[in-house]
């Protein structure tokens, strides 16, 4: 599809970044009221226990401290601690503070103070009585009979939700007919968002009882709904304003104690609080990627044709459910597809343990089954003799199959992403080459996947804009989505000046403010280009038609007749005939200005993108170290709306999956489930020596028409398909295979001494 | 007690009153309320606290308020010349996508500019080594690193994500592995 | 960080003074980088910050043939890393504080600190030792001096007196025909704690090794003396066997720890490894 625009397919300067290369952008942590109060979490320092007692009498007594909250003292409402209410993805189990925690690093009171060092100094002076319980870290130990409830969810054995089981024909049958079998059991440790701008809030109440929040989240709306409700507040009593936030990557979807507790602090002292979690909290309190351990096995044909499908797949939810249903069904109904069976039984579990939240983060649960299905394909392939990218391609989903969302598949975008990467790093060369036998060995691998854009079916978004017109011809976008600093909003202004016949700097995105903007989810599911887009685009088009109409009776034609490009009104046929877009919207004398304005709301369904990623990778045989050397992403994503946008997503993704496959794993000890790696000395995310030259490849082959000028998501792809790349380019380097991550050094090195061992056996 | 200091930020003498715990990170975004410079990890692990002290780049977290008694800092907030225009790095970053959801980039773009100050004409290799304790969450780096080299005019443009092409490097470095087969 | 009180005393024995009569909890501060994330994670809580910042001489740094490298308290890491002199004839230490921290850090970090911090996996730590590099230290009873090997005596324990200030190292010019290397061992290319660190200093005479130095970070308390290596070089022709067999005592007399950054086994692994890649690298240099 060749959509010829000056707006829509350019990087067009973002008009979020003038802000932040000055200064000048303000988070919510940069802000600051006279009389602001600094409020801090006392966090326990054991895995499972009931509370006995609490004494905050020292700490109400320190100069400084304004207020005390425990559980003694705060609304005891059950809350799903995540929003998407009346959802299917997230869990009902959380209270604001409890009397009982269930992990190390829960909180358990909160303190208001004149100065952080005062704050600091109060949460010491809390005094805590526990009566521990035994605990259990493992979904192993968790599951056990006797093992103990850390939540009564009714479904037994620690459960967060009853298993879920995705079925397409007859997979007996299916394992019957094959000639080959292969079963292998792959293992997800537990990376971490960790974003740049800790989590943050602030909250003031005024004489009204009117509460307003500033805070960084990615849904907005949802943090006004939930709080509302355990706050016990009409909606029009609570104003929550997000400018910018620094980086969310799906965690900052949730509430995570801190944003009531501020409330709460700022209405019994009616003086403003701040809250804002230190860097080790954002691992405490935090959430991370569902660890996971993935059965799967699958049945071929000997000419590579998938015949059956099956996988057990159970996630460690941590202590709290938060999205564990979300990514359970997500994670798990994506064995559906990705590489055609006609004959699949997938079931999902989610476990409680007393380990840090697991929550929704980038991918959301597709990280993990992704990776043990591509990898399985993979080694598929070497036992059937066959190139992995032949056997991917022959059975890479296509048009008209069925999606997880149970809708059929637009266009050819993966076998179109394997094919271009094929032919551009010259795949088939290298797949001839001679292994290096050195100490460094080089080899590439292929890794693919598929996501879709929006939370549908789990969740009936919707997508909603309003879009009017100031009477000079700017146009100003209302919009709920959030902006989470991947360019969303420029996006979105593009695609209404595209839409409108206006220039791209006519267009201002308003957002961030729920008692002005429509109401919408929040950012995730990859889903605000396609569904914001989309709406901003209905509203447009509106506005439009609401233009045309007027410049119809202006100009004494059929509004049908007219055509809108670049600020001007003209007649097709005759485009000498004009009027400026001011013109049309201006008052005359005598006349007031018109008043355009369009609101719309988008019911999408599922659009789903698609990525093959080749990357080349060296492992030193000596000290088992793995460095990725270069990664070239092919990226099928419908019609790209701001290309340095889109390849942005990408290799942020890149970044965050290698660390996922090489350096990241937020640990507990298994004993005592006390946090080991809280920090950025031993949590290592890649730096930009470890980070590879990436050549990003967009493909615009599979369009959808439920996105805007067919544009689909793209911001969770790229961290699904590099993990089973490295994996897969690793055992084309050294010959050894890995089904888990992250994949540590000692690993590398203990595998091929066995390697050795076995080679040496061989020939013996 | 607090002690009262002055010292020369952005070209520009201040006088503020801090505690001798004070951190200076805490001190330029509160008492002298220039909240360009963040904090991210507060112990010197992720160069979003990075200021200029008397010509060297630092983590304003591991400096106290009071140890700037005299000092002549640069943050973020004095990168750009004047109110008119934005410093070249400035403008590479928002061209090059360097930025996303911004909150590591005034660390960034300071480090860029010590580093661009001591050495005009940095290599990619170069540009890696001085930003290596700047840890960046959404861009991968890659477009940073653009952003740097084509400020230093090592780079000829940006590169973007571009349908139906290879990009030039790619087919250097393909090229390589093949050659080494 | 709790309250405390700053001093910038203007001379030594002003500094000595304040820590001898100071009633309270003290610490010395050169460029800040550990006491003050040690002070943010409540390991160390002084009453009152000594900041060496202000006393003259302690920022000497000057090379001569005959008394070899000086290198004053306020010396940084950065300043180190970025002169030739020390690239040149003390390339272990420049190496070592070239793959350490951020620049940022750098910046600030000196090596007198690093010294005075005496972690196991400090970076400095082998490279001077290796190099028998001596500490000039200043307190009440005056001047003293000790080898940085005698002065860690455990981690983060060194034999500092209370009162005292260390104020210079002093590390003796390379003998002719001397290469040196440092390898560290971490996961990422920059910003590592070393999970195994290798310093190896030695001076060729033909095909033959006439000294050699194996100092091994983060597999003991403090940094290890590879002596029952050494012994098997020095003196004895330099061949593909003789190395293996160095690397291999070097890594059974590790005595390393497993904790959330390495097992115990690894480390002992990469310090083979890296004792091998060291000497190699070491007899390049000297060449």
């Amino acid at each position: 599809m060749t959509y010829k625009s000056d707006i829509i397919g350019h990087s067009v300067k973002r008009s979020d970044l003038i802000g932040k290369v000055t200064g000048d952008a303000k988070y919510a942590g940069d802000l600051i009221w006279p009389g602001m109060l600094y409020g801090r979490i006392k966090r326990c320092k054991v895995a499972h226990a009931n509370i006995v007692c609490i004494d905050t009498s020292k700490a109400l007594a320190l100069p400084g401290v304004k207020a005390v909250l425990t559980h003694e003292n705060v609304p005891r409402v059950l809350h799903a601690g995540s929003p998407h209410p009346r959802s299917v993805s997230v869990t009902c189990d959380q209270y604001i503070l409890d009397s009982k925690v269930r992990y190390w690093g829960e909180g358990v009171a909160a303190v208001a103070a004149t100065t952080e060092e005062i704050a600091e100094a109060a949460l010491e002076l809390i005094v805590v009585e526990y009566e521990e319980l035994p605990a259990v870290f493992t979904v192993e130990d968790a599951q056990k009979p006797d093992a103990p409830l850390i939540h009564d969810r009714g479904f037994g054995h620690n459960l967060v939700l009853q298993p879920q089981v995705f079925t397409r024909g007859d997979v007996e049958k299916g394992f019957a007919e094959a000639d080959f079998i292969i079963e292998g059991e792959y293992e997800g440790g537990r990376p971490t968002p960790a974003y740049m701008e800790p989590n943050v809030c602030a909250c003031q109440w005024d004489g009204n009882g009117k509460l307003t929040v500033w805070i960084s989240t990615q849904t907005a709306f949802m943090v006004r709904g939930i709080m509302a409700e355990v706050l016990g507040l009409p909606l029009s009593k609570v104003r929550v304003l997000v400018d910018h936030m620094g980086g969310g990557f799906g965690a900052k979807q949730d509430l995570f104690q801190h944003e009531f507790l501020c409330a709460l602090l700022a209405k019994q002292t009616r003086r403003p609080v701040r809250m804002e979690y230190t860097r080790e909290e954002t691992f405490l309190g935090g959430r991370s990627r569902h660890p996971a351990k993935v059965w799967l096995k699958q049945g071929f044909r000997n000419d590579g044709t998938l015949t059956a499908r099956q996988a057990k797949v159970v996630f460690n939810s941590g202590a709290y459910g938060s999205h564990g249903p979300g990514v359970t069904i997500v994670g798990t109904s994506a064995l559906l597809s990705l590489y055609r069976c006609d004959n699949v039984h997938v079931e999902g579990r989610c476990v409680y343990t007393n380990s840090p939240i697991a929550g929704a983060y980038r991918g959301y649960g597709v990280v993990q089954t992704y990776y043990a299905l591509d990898i399985q394909m993979d080694e598929a392939a070497q036992k059937l003799g066959m190139d992995p990218v032949v056997l991917k391609l022959k059975n890479a989903v296509r048009e008209g199959d069925i999606a997880p969302s149970n809708h059929p598949l637009i266009g050819h975008g993966l076998e179109d992403c394997i094919k271009h990467g094929r032919d551009i790093v010259g795949w088939n060369a290298l797949r001839q080459r001679t292994r290096d036998k050195g100490v460094v060995r080089s080899g590439w691998g292929i890794g693919c996947e598929m996501h879709g854009s929006s939370a549908y079916p789990g969740i009936k978004e919707q997508g909603n804009a309003i879009v009017k017109m100031n009477e000079d011809g700017t146009v100003v976008l209302l919009t709920g989505t959030a902006g989470l600093g991947t360019g969303a909003h420029t996006a979105l202004a593009q695609i209404v000046a595209e839409e409108l016949g206006v220039c791209f700097e006519a267009v201002s995105c308003i957002h961030g403010d729920t008692d002005v903007v429509p109401w919408d989810i929040g950012a995730f599911a990859s889903h605000t280009t396609y569904m914001g887009g989309r709406a901003a685009q209905m509203a447009a088009a509106k506005v439009k038609e609401q233009m045309l109409a007027r410049a119809a009776v202006l100009m004494d034609v059929a509004a049908s007749e007219l055509e809108v490009t670049g600020n001007l009104v003209f007649l097709r046929d005759e485009p000498a005939r004009c009027m400026t877009v001011k013109e049309v919207v201006s008052a005359k004398k005598g006349i007031p200005a018109a008043q355009f304005v369009g609101s719309a709301t988008y019911h999408p369904t599922k659009s789903y993108s698609f990525a093959a990623h080749f990357v080349e990778v060296k492992v030193d045989t000596e000290t088992g170290l793995i460095s990725v050397s270069q990664v070239v992403p092919v990226h099928e994503i419908g019609k790209v709306i701001h290309p340095v946008g889109a390849a942005g997503q990408i290799e942020g993704g890149i970044q965050q999956g290698i660390g996922h496959t090489l350096y990241e794993d937020y640990q507990i000890d298994m004993k005592t489930g006390r946090s080991l790696n809280a920090n950025f000395v031993d949590y290592k995310m890649p730096l930009s020596m470890d980070m590879p030259p990436i050549h990003t490849v967009l493909l615009e082959t599979a369009p959808d028409p439920g996105g805007p000028f067919g544009a689909k998501g793209v911001g969770e792809d790229p961290i699904v398909a590099i993990g089973p790349a490295i994996a897969n380019a690793v055992y084309d380097a050294i010959g050894v295979r890995f089904r888990h991550y992250p994949i540590r050094p000692e690993q590398v090195l203990k595998a091929l001494r066995e390697k050795e061992l076995l080679e040496e056996g061989a020939i013996a | 007690m607090k002690q009262v200091i002055t010292f020369t930020v952005n070209q520009e003498e201040r006088e503020i009153a801090v505690e001798p715990h004070r951190s200076l990170l805490d001190a330029l975004r509160s008492e002298a309320g220039l909240t360009g410079t963040k904090k991210s990890c507060d112990v010197g692990e992720c160069g979003s606290c990075t200021v200029i002290m008397n010509g060297k780049p630092v983590n304003s977290c591991l400096v106290l308020a009071l140890e700037a008694r005299g000092a002549d800092i640069t943050t973020i907030e004095g990168i750009q010349p004047s109110g008119e225009e934005v410093h070249p790095l400035q403008e590479s970053f928002m061209q090059c996508g360097a930025a996303q959801c911004g909150f590591c980039t005034p660390g960034f773009v300071v480090m860029a500019k010590a580093l661009l100050d001591e050495n005009p004409n940095p290599t990619i290799d170069e540009i890696r080594f001085a930003i290596a304790g700047n840890i960046c969450r959404c861009t991968g780096y890659t477009k940073i690193i653009e952003a740097i080299a084509k400020t230093a005019g090592t780079y000829p443009s940006c590169t973007n994500g571009f349908a139906h092409k290879a990009p030039q490097p790619l087919r250097e470095a393909v090229a390589t592995a093949l050659e080494k087969a | 960080m709790r309250f405390f009180e700053y001093s910038e005393p203007a001379t030594l024995d002003e500094a000595v003074t304040l820590l001898r009569t100071y009633p309270g909890q003290t610490s010395l501060m050169a460029g800040g980088t550990d006491l003050m994330v040690q002070m943010k994670e409540h390991i160390r809580q002084p009453d009152c910050v000594i900041s060496i910042l202000k006393i003259p001489g302690m920022d000497d740094f000057s090379y001569d043939e005959h008394n070899g490298l000086t290198l004053g308290a306020l010396v940084t890491t950065r300043a180190v890393e970025t002169s030739p002199l020390t690239q040149t004839h003390y390339a272990s230490l420049a190496r070592a504080v070239t793959d350490f921290a951020s620049i940022q850090v750098r910046n600030r970090a000196t090596v007198v600190g690093n010294v005075c911090r005496a972690s196991p996996s400090a970076d400095t730590l082998p490279p001077l030792i290796a190099d028998g590099a001596v500490l000039h230290i200043y307190g009440p009873e005056g001047c003293r001096r000790t080898t940085v090997e005698d002065f860690c005596t455990g981690s983060g324990k060194t034999t500092l007196r209370a009162g005292e200030i260390v104020t210079h190292i002093r590390i003796p010019a390379p003998a002719p025909n001397t290469g040196k290397a440092y390898i560290k061992h971490g996961r990422r290319t920059q910003m590592e704690l070393a999970t195994v660190g290798v310093a190896v200093t030695l001076t060729l005479e033909g095909g033959n090794c006439r000294a050699i130095s194996i100092v091994l970070a983060a597999v003991a308390p403090t940094p290890l003396r590879a002596r029952a290596a050494e012994a098997l070089l020095r003196g004895k022709p330099i061949t593909t066997a003789a190395i293996a067999a160095v690397a291999q005592a070097a890594s059974d007399e590790a005595r390393p720890i497993g904790d959330v950054r390495a097992t115990a086994e690894y480390r002992r692994d990469m310090v083979k490894v890296l004792t091998r890649r060291a000497i190699e690298q070491a007899i390049k240099e000297a060449l």
